[in-house]
């Protein structure tokens, strides 16, 4: 696996770019440092959860459906 | 009236409900003594947003005058509590402790207001919170920083902290509060007051402020557990206004109060639950957990493979969903949030999708791990969380060794297993620090098993006198 990049005050200006969110001056600074963490913890929680064994997870966000789907017509 | 007012704000709701309802007391002296005391506290504390005085009045002479007429609508009847300001209440300011919407007047109740209202409760007014519940310390840049009543330097925890504080304070009989990461029970374990985090669906979250949609609850938080499982009784159950409630049955939470806790088996997660926490934290959990075995309980060790990983997982979906919530308003209005609240929304808009979606499979794995311990313990018991009351203003916490922590992450070490695994959870008062700062115990049970938590905690305050004790103001 490539070694993790750095997010940097650049690359949050292109991410902040592409969700199309006007960035006031000096913002990347005050937020960088939790970005960098955040994203570092993330990745490591993604690398764990794409493991083989957990191949069949699925999302706790699924649309779930009632044992008598009468009951909600 | 037959008693002293410093009497009457010392009763507990259920004390006060049985008065009420043999005509010791009116609902308009117990409204009086509030009022007063909301006046003599509030400027110290900024626990309250908004204040209902003549509303309240009027309400209580309402209820006064049924009660004198014969009608009782229950346990609630004439029981002044406040709302955490993220609950609508129909022709009501309702802020969310932000300043997006610090004109906003709903036109509706939400579902948790309007089954209290029908109980008979009467709302004193709305308390002060993190902004938009987006934040564990409720240092409210718009209402002011809510100040802890054990020791007015310290914060009192959020972001639920005007609940917390209000309810520890005896402005109030009961609270609610909502909890997403952790805002009930932080707020209840740091100002020493009882509060439950429901099942996620058990209460409705119809016209409450979201913060984040797939982990947001609503819940109670009291003195004592007997009042806690009053409040919960009226505002428990499936909602047709809200399709992520269930409409798995409702009980009488009171009903299972005396039963103890002799022969049950209480779970705890070697190398995670006492791992990581200020001394005193553990020593008082550890304390809570004697005197449950005292009472007849067993305590077992637990091994749950993926507890760690939890907290990252419960921070990237907070941080997803409310930035998609708020995109608009973050557009339009950036400057008028807070500095943290923007900070945080922003970060939220530059996680990657598949970030949140591992974090929703992570929930998956962590839930069918506890449901399977669940076949082997009854409940598991943590520390509600690692440290005691910080000094307002503190964006970092000691926890050992002199290493300071983000307090953010700090915070949900505990709180964030149930927000993710949709289980329930209740804060129970277990002890105090060197300083005199209260700690918590975290009781998190089955799914919809909310009886089970106030009969565990009713037991520990059967043997206990934690939450008799009051802060001095």
């Amino acid at each position: 696996m490539a070694s993790r990049k750095e997010v940097t005050p650049a690359a949050i200006g292109v991410l902040a770019g592409y969700a199309e969110l006007p960035l006031a001056p000096g913002r990347e600074a005050v937020i960088i440092g939790t970005l960098e963490a955040w994203i570092k913890d993330a990745n490591e929680l993604s690398r764990k959860m794409s493991a083989e064994k957990y191949r069949d997870l699925i999302p706790a966000t699924v649309f779930s459906h009632p044992i008598d789907p009468e009951e909600d017509r | 009236m037959g008693k002293a007012a410093g009497e009457l704000l010392e009763l507990s709701l259920a004390q006060a409900a049985r008065l009420v309802k043999t005509r010791e007391i009116s609902p308009v002296d117990l409204v009086g003594v509030s009022l007063d005391r909301i006046r003599a506290v509030n400027g110290r504390l900024s626990a309250y947003i908004s204040v209902f005085e003549d509303e309240a009045r009027k309400v209580a002479k309402a209820a006064e005058t049924m009660i004198m007429a014969g009608h009782d609508l229950g346990p609630l009847h004439g029981i002044p509590i406040a709302l955490k300001d993220n609950l609508a209440v129909k022709g009501f300011r309702t802020t969310a402790g932000s300043k997006v919407l610090e004109n906003w007047i709903p036109d509706h109740d939400a579902t948790v207001t309007e089954r209290l209202r029908r109980a008979g409760s009467i709302f004193l007014g709305k308390l002060n919170m993190h902004e938009f519940a987006w934040g564990g310390t409720s240092d409210n840049p718009h209402y002011g920083a809510v100040r802890n009543p054990w020791d007015t330097e310290r914060f009192p925890a959020g972001s639920s902290g005007g609940s917390g504080v209000a309810v520890a304070a005896r402005t109030c009989y009961g609270a609610i509060g909502t909890d997403t990461g952790g805002s009930i029970r932080l707020p209840s374990a740091i100002n020493g007051v009882v509060g439950i985090r429901p099942t996620y669906g058990r209460v409705s979250n119809h016209g409450i402020i979201p913060l984040a949609w797939s982990m947001d609850t609503a819940g109670p938080m009291t003195r004592t557990v007997e009042d806690c499982a009053i409040m919960f009784n009226a505002i428990a159950g499936h909602d047709p206004k809200d399709v992520t409630t269930s409409r798995a049955i409702t009980t009488d939470y009171t009903e299972p109060l005396q039963r103890g806790v002799k022969g049950l088996r209480i779970g705890v997660v070697p190398g995670y639950f006492f791992h990581h926490l200020q001394p005193p934290v553990r020593d008082a959990v550890k304390g809570g957990l004697k005197t449950l075995e005292g009472l007849g309980a067993e305590v077992v060790d637990v091994n749950i493979e993926n507890i760690h990983g939890n907290i990252s997982a419960q921070l990237t979906i907070e941080a997803a969903e409310p930035s998609t919530y708020h995109q608009r308003w973050l557009r339009e209005q950036p400057d008028n949030y807070g500095a943290d609240v923007r900070s945080l929304l922003e970060i939220g808009e530059m996680l990657l999708a598949t970030h949140y979606l591992q974090a929703q499979r992570y929930r998956t794995l962590l839930r069918q791990e506890f449901l399977e311990a669940f076949k082997r313990v009854d409940v598991f018991i943590c520390p509600t969380l690692p440290f005691t009351a910080t000094k307002v203003g503190a964006m970092k916490v000691v926890i050992e060794n002199g290493v300071e922590e983000d307090m953010l992450s700090a915070i949900m070490q505990f709180t964030g297993v149930p927000s993710l695994t949709g289980l329930p959870s209740l804060n129970v008062p277990c002890g105090f620090d060197h300083d005199g700062l209260p700690v918590g115990m975290q009781i998190i049970g089955p799914p919809f098993d909310e009886a089970l938590l106030f009969r565990i905690g009713a037991a520990f305050q059967s043997a206990t006198d934690f939450h008799t004790r009051a802060p001095t103001l």
